[in-house]
């Protein structure tokens, strides 16, 4: 999967759980979920379920706590779905 | 994993903290007794909690709802007498407040200390939350009791806010399969939303219940099911509340 198609359905993912909704129109890699889209970090766990769901992998612990950007997830769901190829 | 240091420290704080039961627990008592606060029918919410967790020792995970900042000393007090946690130190529980909440001041610090509190971010990074649920798998791994909160903080809806919840309870069930869980709720008759402390002379309703929940996944996805499962037990026990409340009116 390539970068691009993939930061467009994280975009879609996480949309529901944003609050800071003025960032979110101009997110980028660099953009952090919680401190920056105010996504409630409970909810983190649901949107690392969600990418499990859409993409077709597993995440484990360590990998989801290095989610910090919507980059961070970007390239971890490239990686994850190259390697499950 | 939890370091060495960590467990050593924890070891040394439940020992300090046992030492002084007594004195922590009666100045708290006696605090709420100034406040006028009173458990209603305390001698046989006691009595239940003694009949539900017996003379059976071993990892105990008490799950409550949420409503002000001094909920856990409510339920300590109302759930046993300090000479129990004396002499059944498995009673004493330990609690997870948030690190914000228990730095306001010196006292708050050593009460946290003396209180067997594991402090923790909220809002903290991942690792850190993740070094606190090793902090309570070792101590429910030494055969501890545990009193947390699964929605995570104080409702901002006044009831049990089954949309907003963290699933970290679901974690601490996972890493520690053999701990019974007890879903325990406790609501002040005045008490209408979220507040730092309940009002003086408040009365509160205290009703428990064990709870052995199970779930088919794994991983994350499992914390999730767990964790729901006992905000719903939660739920239905403040809906059994209130049906009570409005019949008894």
């Amino acid at each position: 999967m390539d970068t691009a198609t993939a930061f467009s359905k994280v975009l879609g993912i996480i949309k529901p759980f944003v609050k800071n909704t003025a960032v979110f129109g101009e997110a980028n890699d660099s953009t952090r979920i919680i401190e920056d889209l105010g996504v409630n970090s409970a909810r983190l766990v649901d949107i690392i379920l969600a990418f499990e769901d859409e993409f077709g992998i597993e995440v484990d612990d360590e990998s989801a706590d290095k989610v910090r950007t919507l980059g961070d997830a970007v390239q971890m769901i490239v990686q994850k779905t190259a390697t499950a190829q | 994993m939890l370091s060495a240091g960590s467990r050593f420290w924890l070891r040394v704080q439940g020992l300090v903290s046992q030492i002084f039961v007594l004195l922590t627990y009666y100045s708290i008592a006696g605090w709420m007794r100034f406040r006028r606060y009173r458990i209603l029918d305390r001698g046989r919410v006691r009595a239940e909690f003694a009949a539900l967790v017996g003379d059976r020792r071993g990892p105990l995970l008490v799950c409550a709802n949420h409503l002000t900042l001094i909920d856990s000393l409510i339920i300590q007090w109302a759930l046993a007498p300090g000479w129990r946690l004396f002499v059944r130190p498995d009673w004493f529980f330990w609690n997870l407040p948030d690190k914000y909440n228990m730095s306001i001041n010196l006292f708050v610090r050593l009460l946290g200390y003396f209180g067997k509190c594991v402090l923790v971010r909220r809002k903290g990074p991942p690792e850190e939350i993740r070094r606190a649920l090793d902090q309570v798998a070792y101590l429910l791994g030494r055969g501890q009791s545990m009193l947390v909160f699964p929605e995570g903080g104080r409702s901002r809806i006044g009831r049990v806010d089954t949309e907003n919840f963290m699933y970290g309870v679901g974690r601490m069930m996972q890493d520690t399969p053999r701990a019974r869980v007890v879903c325990v709720f406790a609501r002040g008759a005045g008490q209408r939303v979220y507040s730092n402390y309940p009002k003086a002379g408040e009365a509160f309703a205290v009703r428990m219940k064990p709870v052995t929940p199970t779930t088919t996944f794994k991983g994350m996805r499992a914390d999730r099911d767990l964790a729901t499962q006992i905000v719903h037990h939660l739920r239905d026990m403040e809906q059994e509340y209130f049906e009570h409340a409005t019949l008894g009116r």
